[in-house]
């Protein structure tokens, strides 16, 4: 009796695989034939807006705060536009804005502009489904120079300008200035002058900690700026390796922060919502300085009650830091093309655009002409630390782009993990990470 | 004498040890309240703060003033409200069929309603979702509605307490003639209200709470739900305002707590009846 049952149900489940496989293929076909038949559902929207006005869609990933200011930025475009409408929509985090495009986008309902967090953009050009905004660009008489440069990394994909920066941020060293001061110590601009700082700031009773140095969040931005820094670079240059393995930038990068966190020096916060866990330590004074995003400036700023500054990301061989946030792309599946272009141009171009935008979020900057508006300048002298962020983009740089990355990121995580978790062997971790990259980059 | 004794030492220990369990898990749920009235320097606080020092009610205004919170509020309300009287429609013919009847293929349907029990959302949503695109819903609340029209947990649940209902009684219905129909209206659904009102609550509560499927189904604000516009109260890089976030999602349970105190007899019931069975 047993047995028919299981029978019966492995075939059903076989069966009900088999339909499901089906389904998805005929519905795809189905599909990208209507993606290019379908303006019904383009015209059927369109007049809904009234007459002569356009619809664009645009997806983004701003919560909070920022999603407000991201709100308000639409609310200007369409008051100055009569005949556009820009609907913007909250999708979740970038990784589920990711997913949802890849879905919308097989079913034809995707957007005509998204935010797109840079370093998924490479996996969508290459996917085909970005449009080449150069042309665009040449129309309106923009030229990419205008834009800020450290910030243009993740903007080309086989030669095609393929997505616009908006809002973007890099990782910085937070101080708490007061605390340093204390122990007449002053901010560290070398690997070594941090190693010295971060110690002189522990505090140890009996066997607890009361006061660690340094600390950065568990993510894979702060090795990545760390690689760079010790004359490494992610991946190789033709990108069929790591490029830091054979060259010791990896293992310098780990045995120095492994140094750092046996002494106290350095507290690597655990995975669950570290960063804030490595903000609120921050706050209360129960770390000196720490490893974050240019993002938190501003709620930093407005909470701490001691004297906060920024720093650039201290150096080893060479100044270097990451890029992060996200993009914005145009499309290809667009039916609205010219009136999307009209809102990036206008939200990367004009003053009442992007500009004040970046002036409320914190975000960079990231036009030339932003940078020298009076409003940046007014707003850098009053927050000195916002200028820094902008200052230490002249050292920007990107060495983990590659269609496969969102892959070898979750392998880079794990190797993370081993090494300042569990306490793993460094060289044969990092051997094992790169073996798994190479087969992964060699699909 | 010792055996009283004995007993009153087995009282008390069962009393701490419920006590225990009740913090454990009213706990989290009073750290949410509290968070909601703090200050975003309390709430970074370390240790943390318990009690706030003045009470922010101030960041209830500010959660339903981030988005069109009535909109979700209302979608929420329609979408779970839907699910639940569609799944009652389908849910007790289907039960009472597959406890009651014998017909042909009964146990080969009745195996696929327990399979379609066994797949999760995150494996059928991307076919769902091109088949409501195809269709022309996504710009509406059906895709978070029809999916689950048909409950096949609640379907298998009720199933068993229909069986417990006596052949005898629908019987005499039947000699009786009562219509199949008034059968199950004036005799099964009375006779297992407890069932059924666990069901409804466990639907609810599902449905209610949902984050996933109507993430991936809807595109834009007009449609979503209440856990949509909580979500979008987090902050994507920099620091969260988790007091507002909190304020948020108080308002959200807000609801489940009164269902439940409404259901809660019923469910107890349910499961005391199962238990003796």
């Amino acid at each position: 009796m047993k047995s028919k049952w299981f029978t019966l149900l492995s075939i059903m489940v076989l069966f009900s695989l088999l339909a499901a496989c089906g389904s998805g293929g005929t519905a795809n076909t189905g599909n990208t034939g209507s993606a290019g038949e379908s303006p019904g559902n383009g015209t059927a929207e369109a007049p809904s807006g009234g007459e002569g006005v356009t619809t664009v869609q645009f997806w983004h990933s701003l919560g909070g705060k920022n999603g407000e200011y991201m709100d308000a930025l639409i609310q200007r475009f369409n008051e100055s536009h009569e005949d556009i409408e820009v609907v913007g929509t909250f999708q979740g985090s970038y990784d589920e804005t990711v997913t949802k495009l890849q879905q919308a986008i097989a079913s034809g309902t995707g957007p005509d502009v998204s935010m797109l967090e840079r370093a998924y953009v490479q996996m969508f050009a290459d996917a085909e489904v970005l449009e080449d905004l150069a042309p665009y660009l040449e129309q309106s008489g923009i030229s990419a120079d205008d834009f800020t440069p450290g910030l243009m990394g993740h903007s080309y994909f086989n030669d095609k300008l393929v997505s616009l920066p908006l809002n973007r941020s890099t990782p910085i060293l937070h101080v708490n200035k007061t605390l340093l001061d204390e122990l007449g110590l002053s901010v560290p601009t070398t690997w070594e002058e941090m190693k010295e700082v971060a110690n002189a700031l522990v505090v140890k009773e009996g066997n607890e900690f009361k006061r660690y140095g340094v600390s950065m969040p568990y993510d894979t931005w702060y090795p990545i700026a760390m690689i760079s820094q010790a004359g490494g670079s992610f991946f190789n240059e033709d990108n069929t390796s790591i490029g830091f393995a054979d060259n010791g930038a990896g293992e310098k990068v780990f045995s120095y922060l492994k140094d750092l966190q046996s002494t106290g020096a350095l507290y690597y916060p655990p995975a669950q919502d570290s960063g804030n866990i490595v903000n609120s330590m921050f706050v209360e004074g129960k770390v000196g300085m720490i490893f974050q995003s240019t993002g938190s400036i501003g709620g930093l700023a407005s909470t701490v009650d001691f004297d906060y500054v920024t720093a650039f990301l201290p150096k080893d061989e060479v100044y270097a830091n990451p890029t992060g946030g996200a993009n914005v792309t145009m499309l290809s599946s667009s039916k609205n093309k010219d009136a999307a272009w009209e809102f990036i141009r206008w939200m990367e171009m004009e003053e009442e655009g992007g500009l004040e935008f970046i002036l409320q979020s914190g975000y960079l900057p990231f036009t030339k002409q932003m940078v020298e508006s009076e409003q940046m300048q007014e707003l850098w002298a009053k927050e000195p630390n916002r200028k820094v962020a902008y200052d230490q983009l002249e050292f920007a740089v990107d060495t983990n782009k590659d269609v496969a990355w969102p892959e070898i990121m979750h392998e880079f995580f794990s190797a993370i993990e081993a090494i300042m978790y569990d306490s793993k062997d460094i060289p044969s971790t990092l051997d094992t990470f790169k073996k798994e990259t190479e087969r992964i980059l060699a699909q | 004498m010792k055996t009283l004794e004995w007993k009153s030492i087995g009282q008390a220990l069962s009393i701490v040890l419920k006590a225990a369990v009740l913090i454990l898990f009213i706990f989290p749920f009073l750290w949410m309240i509290s968070t909601s009235l703090q200050t975003l320097r309390e709430t970074m606080a370390f240790p943390p703060t318990w009690i706030p020092a003045s009470p922010q009610w101030g960041n209830f205004v500010e959660a339903m003033n981030a988005g069109p919170f009535l909109t979700y509020f209302k979608n929420s309300v329609v979408v779970t409200g839907s699910i639940i009287i569609l799944q009652f429609l389908v849910m007790i013919p289907a039960a009472y069929a597959f406890a009651k009847y014998k017909f042909p293929g009964k146990t080969v349907l009745f195996g696929m309603i327990l399979l379609a029990f066994m797949i999760p959302g995150q494996v059928t949503f991307i076919p769902v979702y091109l088949m409501m695109a195809e269709w022309g819903l996504v710009k509406t609340l059906l895709p978070q509605i029809i999916p689950f029209v048909s409950n096949a947990f609640g379907i298998f649940l009720l199933r068993q307490y229909f069986m417990q209902i006596p052949e005898e009684i629908i019987e005499a219905a039947r000699l009786d003639n009562a219509s199949e129909f008034n059968i199950m209206r004036k005799i099964m659904i009375p006779m297992s209200g407890p069932a059924l009102a666990t069901i409804a609550l466990f639907s609810f509560v599902s449905h209610w709470n949902d984050y996933f499927w109507p993430l991936v189904m809807t595109d834009s604000a007009a449609v979503r739900p209440l856990t949509l516009g909580i979500a979008m109260l987090r902050e994507t890089e920099g620091i969260s305002n988790w007091h507002i976030i909190m304020a948020g999602n108080v308002m959200l349970v807000v609801p489940i707590l009164l269902v439940y105190l409404f259901c809660s007899k019923h469910i107890v019931k349910a499961f005391v009846y199962s238990g003796i069975k």
